[in-house]
């Protein structure tokens, strides 16, 4: 389990966040919702070790983050910002085997290769193990990356947007993949989504933010109601069950 | 075998170019003309290496393939202490501290320099490649106008001396320079080597380093030290090579065609000596010192990166 306490952050004058108190179980899918600017990425940046708060702690199984290496950080939690661009002429092979570094340190071993075929197999990226990053789609590009973190074995995924910019049936397949990581291999999950509807369908636990607060936070029944998201995004919501789950139309108020 | 066969036959290339380059027209005097050459072909060697070495990481660490460590301002206080000295102490200068004199003073300038832009910047917390890429640019403008503010002050003599400063030659080193540098760029690399597969984690960028449990700004310090130590050497050793470095290092990741520092450092130490060795040879024997090596190194590696720019523009 994660769990962040008290967490202030501030950019000058400017409250990102303001005493951030949250919880992500674990063995789950979280996801994080709210409108732009309420301080989400932040805060999983925070979580990630990629930025300090200016007040507060994170803490892992209990024992606060700080205390930990960063490399030995890197074997617990892996991090995916949104796909990084960056002119390096790799392959998808090479990438996903960037994931083993903080067991290899760069001289991998046969179990490392095992794994890194395992998680190439798993989004079936076999077919483009051997094509050049620069070649391929921005869905692919966004499983390659997905692929190099998985590779990375740790029991926390934390992913910054992973849907951003992907059609709908790269979307779907990113956000089985990570529901299969949760229900078959027993990984947590932590993500940034804007899609409300993939929230509600593939999420456990949902915490909602609101200008650098937390909102509410709970499960998806608890979360995706009228009243919450209104309050939350400003918007009328129409929120039907379907016979595929929660459904949220709030296209045309 | 594509892949790796350049690597190879660059080596190859050099090793020719070496041994054309001490022995032709040398009437096998061993007495004078060869260890002249010999310490000649040691300062191509030492800085080829260093400035290969110091380049490549440079842009590792900022992610862009247009720069070199000669942009923060390096080369800038090399020439103005050059300028202050003939200013202060006219062309005794040389006398009066000697070659190696002047060489220590301008290695230690140099990491003193870089020191105090490093410390200056990281103290607040602050780790910004950018930012400190902006600091070294102005200090360059700021300090060459200082170092033309000088010129203009200095005889026509004491110019000409200066002149001569501001030219990458390899005449100017001594045997206990070279021995000196030879072991300090060997110790750098040395400590390098070790850290090779967490540069190629490095130039994923600072988030997905850190992700992968890469101490950042350890590493980042660690290789700016390191490039700080190698562009003293080469410069002090041979004088500005300005954009030398960013030829090398493109040429370099064209042939190499891998992102893996074990493989480019060793190729883009190997194109930088190759293309010293055979300027300075053109240099000696067939423009007969009327040229600089600084003008056909730029001017060789300038054609060939426009080739290269042409000729790859389908696949970048």
């Amino acid at each position: 389990m994660i769990t962040v306490h008290d967490i202030h952050k501030a950019y000058g004058a400017k409250t990102v966040l303001n005493n951030v108190n949250a919880c992500f179980p674990r063995g789950g899918l979280t996801s994080l919702i709210g409108p732009n600017g309420a301080g989400k990425t932040t805060l999983l940046m925070m979580i990630a070790r990629l930025m300090a708060p200016g007040r507060g702690e994170v803490r892992l199984e209990g024992r606060p983050v700080t205390g930990l290496p960063i490399n030995e950080y890197a074997k617990r939690v892996a991090t995916l910002r949104q796909s990084p661009d960056f002119n390096l002429r790799l392959t998808v092979e090479e990438l996903v085997a960037f994931g083993r570094f903080p067991f290899s340190r760069g001289a991998l071993t046969a179990e490392d290769w095992r794994l890194i075929g395992e998680a190439i197999d798993f989004l079936s990226l076999q077919p483009l193990r051997h094509a050049y990053l620069d070649e391929l789609s921005g869905g692919q590009r966004q499983m390659a990356f997905l692929a190099m973190t998985i590779a990375q074995q740790t029991d926390y995924l934390l992913l910054d947007e992973p849907l951003n910019n992907l059609d709908i049936k790269h979307a779907v397949q990113i956000m089985r993949a990570l529901r299969r990581l949760c229900d078959e291999f027993g990984r947590t999950v932590i993500l940034v989504v804007h899609d409300i509807n993939f929230a509600a369908s593939y999420s456990d636990h949902i915490v909602a933010m609101k200008a650098g607060a937390v909102h509410c936070a709970g499960s998806v029944e608890q979360v995706i109601t009228q009243t919450r998201l209104s309050e939350l995004y400003g918007l009328d919501f129409d929120i039907s069950q379907g016979p595929r789950g929660l459904l949220c139309n709030y296209f045309n108020p | 075998m594509n892949r790796v066969l350049p690597r190879y036959a660059v080596w190859g290339v050099v090793v020719v170019l070496a041994l054309v380059f001490v022995f032709l027209r040398s009437g096998l005097d061993f007495d004078y003309v060869i260890p002249k050459r010999l310490a000649r072909l040691a300062a191509m060697v030492i800085g080829g290496v260093a400035i290969a070495w110091s380049s490549i990481t440079f842009q590792t660490l900022t992610g862009n393939r247009i720069l070199t460590p000669a942009i923060m301002g390096y080369e800038a206080v090399y020439l103005l202490l050059q300028a202050l000295l003939v200013l202060f102490l006219g062309t005794y200068s040389a006398v009066l501290l000697g070659v190696s004199g002047n060489f220590l003073l301008s290695v230690l300038l140099m990491l003193a320099y870089s020191w105090c832009i490093h410390r200056g910047l990281f103290r607040d917390g602050k780790n910004n490649v950018y930012f400190l890429l902006l600091v070294g640019l102005v200090l360059t403008m700021v300090i060459s106008t200082f170092t033309q503010f000088v010129q203009l002050k200095v005889s026509p003599g004491e110019f000409s001396v200066l002149q001569g400063f501001s030219q990458a030659s390899f005449n100017r080193a001594q045997p206990a320079q070279l021995l000196f540098c030879g072991a300090l760029v060997a110790a750098v690399c040395l400590m390098g080597l070790k850290a090779l597969p967490t540069l190629d984690v490095l130039a994923l960028g600072r988030d997905q380093a850190i992700s992968l449990g890469v101490d950042y700004r350890r590493n980042v310090r660690l290789h700016l030290g390191l490039i700080a130590a190698l562009v003293a050497i080469s410069t002090s050793l041979l004088g500005p090579t300005a954009f030398m470095g960013v030829f090398v290092a493109n040429i370099t990741y064209a042939l190499a065609r891998t992102f893996r520092h074990r493989v480019t450092l060793a190729l883009g130490s190997a194109i930088a000596v190759g293309m010293f060795i055979a300027a300075q040879l053109l240099v000696e024997h067939v423009f007969n010192y009327k040229t600089t090596v600084g003008i056909l190194v730029n001017l060789v590696c300038g054609g060939y990166f426009l080739v290269l720019m042409v000729r790859t523009r389908g696949a970048p």
